[in-house]
């Protein structure tokens, strides 16, 4: 076929083509020219994945318009979902939804879904993660990135345990820049409609509701890849509403679903390990113990409103640690991210002045955290943050009680 | 004198029945209007909230730009609005009520007097309300804030936000209302300038060494990465 009738095919009837094996998406402004380059040496290194076509995905604007196909692949512009409010993450998560619109309109049979830094764009990347779809081992690949113990604190003390807990799989980064998806995935989140198909895309959850079937594969890939997060800069509360504020909401959503989930299912992790590329310096943790001292003594008031008196009581108890010895139990924090992702459900306050009450308790449990793990070998760690995942997981019946009866249920 | 006495009593008693037997259909009329205006208040309250709930309108506006909620968290958008549906029929109604009993009376002195306050009445509950809501909301906001910007009198910040925005509401208020006014304006005048002139004087002539102190302290401190920017949360 000339390349002319295929750039014309894509612009009007794209279904109606070859299959495509895979749809490479980037969910953000990037360089076309490097983007041919990167992606002709990555299929260069990895090898086409199948005899179909490869398609490469960047959001182009209104009037952009597909790119000759050149070196094995074409190049076709989505369009971005418009997002009102939300955050950076929530135009990632727009970006993302773009491309698994597209992915399904082409009825691709995988879709990558990558960064706009292009730092996943490698060989080993796209063959593992790709392949892990491709190979049917598994609906949704997440990436698990190689940080040190004092990165992705968020997703250690909430967003990690929190969505294996609910979402019963035991997954390390359930807010991925990148993930690869099967076509059954695809079309389900393609087709989701309402509140679901719109604000921060949670890939997990999807991969554990309807219409995807029970046994739906999710597996994690070892990730060579090191991004700076979209909000740099932000302070800690706007980073909680975003993050943990789209959470929540999603909890709000899906609460059908993770109200039927027990327990948690290992995910198959592909690839080796990677060493971090951030060095690990020491960090003093007397700033944040004070913060949360300074809060316990002023807002008390406000966290009555969502907490319950016994986990009042023991904050109250640990505002009196000296700072060496300041430890947060798991259970306690594990509780307490529950009542605020209640408070959030029932608006028991406005929700910016809830993630700003929520704040210094996150500090409190980064300052607990910090100094248990200092010392620890890198195997430990990773033990410690099984401890808090099994402690989210232990107290979910208490979410649930509270959930379904936040009136009558008293703690 | 005996006889007198007793004529005396029975007019008077005659008196007041006639004037309850005239008063009475119009006392009837009113409550007959307050409580069909009830009915119609909750009928359309509750076609209020299904219209609402069915085109998902909660959802909507959380979507927008508006932000209700944040104001008043404990209530849905549509809580809100079926509320406000449901008072506006019932205080329609109560004035329905008063001018059908006053149409009864001989006199229609109740109903003007009424209708001629109730303008002022409602503008001040409602600046009443605003003020109320705006007030809490701020200083919550502000104790956040100061808690989370590591300041020690972060309390005090907030309970000064709330009473300044409280008072100004008071004084809102008794102006609408239209009591007081002169007192009430040299009165807010005094206070309201006296606290922003004492606490000009206090960070102008107190805080001066503190503040020249922390300046000097800011300059001589060596440049290290606080403990926020070595962690990084997400």
């Amino acid at each position: 076929m000339a390349e002319a009738e295929v750039l014309e095919e894509t612009g009007s009837g794209a279904g109606q083509q070859a299959a495509v094996d895979l749809l490479i998406g980037v969910t953000g402004a990037v360089s076309l020219d490097e983007l041919r380059i990167r992606v002709s040496e990555v299929l260069a290194q990895a090898g086409r994945p199948g005899p179909g076509r490869v398609v490469v995905a960047w959001p182009g604007g209104e009037d952009a318009t597909p790119v000759e196909p050149r070196d094995g692949f074409e190049l076709i512009p989505y369009r971005v979902p418009p997002v009102n409010d939300g955050g950076a993450w929530a135009q990632i998560s727009a970006a993302q939804r773009g491309v698994l619109a597209l992915a399904a309109e082409l009825k691709a049979a995988a879709c990558l879904v990558l960064a706009a830094d292009l730092e996943a764009l490698h060989g080993e990347a796209v063959q593992t993660m790709a392949g892990a779809v491709l190979g049917r081992q598994c609906d949704l690949a997440l990436p698990v990135y190689a940080l040190t113990r004092y990165e992705g604190l968020l997703n250690t003390a909430i967003l990690a345990p929190m969505s294996r807990a609910l979402y019963a799989r035991r997954v390390e980064f359930p807010l991925p820049f990148e993930f690869a998806a099967s076509a059954r995935y695809v079309e389900c989140v393609a087709h989701s409609h309402g509140a679901n198909a719109q604000g921060v895309l949670w890939p997990l959850s999807h991969a554990v509701q309807e219409p995807m079937p029970r046994n739906a594969g999710v597996c994690q890939v070892h990730l060579r890849a090191h991004h700076h997060a979209p909000m740099e800069g932000l302070d800690l509360t706007a980073v909680l509403s975003q993050i943990v504020g789209a959470l929540f909401t999603e909890v709000e959503l899906t609460a059908s679903s993770w109200q039927r989930l027990r327990g948690s299912q290992p995910a198959t992790v592909w690839g080796e390990p990677h060493a971090p590329v951030m060095p690990e310096e020491p960090v003093d943790a007397r700033e944040m113990v004070e913060s949360f001292q300074l809060a316990a003594r002023n807002l008390g008031e406000l966290w009555s409103l969502v907490l319950p008196p016994v986990a009042l009581l023991e904050l109250k108890r640990l505002a009196r640690q000296p700072v060496e010895s300041f430890r947060m139990p798991d259970a306690l924090w594990a509780r307490m991210v529950y009542d605020f992702a209640l408070a959030h459900r029932l608006r028991t306050m406005g929700r910016s002045h809830l993630m700003g009450a929520l704040t210094p308790l996150y500090l409190g449990w980064v300052a607990s955290y910090v100094q248990e793990i200092a010392l620890l070998p890198a195997a430990e760690v990773a033990e410690r943050q099984e401890r808090l995942a099994r402690a989210f997981e232990e107290n979910k019946p208490y979410l649930v009680s509270r959930w379904r009866w936040p009136d009558r249920f008293n703690p | 004198m005996w006889n007198q006495i007793e004529q005396a009593l029975e007019q008077s008693m005659q008196r007041v029945f006639e004037k309850i037997a005239t008063l009475l259909p119009g006392l009837l009329a009113a409550l007959v209007a307050v409580l069909i205006f009830l009915a119609l208040a909750w009928a359309a309250a509750w076609l209020t909230r299904t219209v609402l709930t069915a085109v998902g309108f909660d959802a909507r506006l959380t979507r927008g730009a508006v932000a209700i909620a944040e104001w008043t968290p404990a209530y849905t958008p549509t809580l809100l609005v079926t509320r406000i549906v449901f008072w506006v029929f019932v205080v329609t109604g109560l004035l329905v009520g008063v001018s059908a009993f006053d149409a009864a009376s001989s006199e229609p002195v109740v109903s003007h007097a009424m209708f001629a306050f109730v303008p002022r009445l409602i503008g001040a509950a409602i600046l009443l309300l605003v003020g109320n809501v705006l007030a809490r909301f701020l200083s919550r906001s502000v104790l956040i804030a100061a808690v989370n910007m590591n300041l020690d009198y972060a309390r005090l910040l907030s309970l000064g936000v709330k009473w300044l925005v409280l008072v100004l509401t008071g004084a809102m208020v008794l102006d609408h209302l239209g009591l007081g006014q002169q007192i009430v304006d040299m009165a807010f005048g005094i206070l309201f300038g006296g606290i922003v002139l004492a606490l000009s004087l206090a960070v102008g002539l107190g805080s001066r060494d503190l503040v020249s102190r922390s300046l000097e302290r800011e300059a001589a401190k060596p440049v290290e990465l606080p403990t926020q920017e070595k962690l990084r949360h997400f």
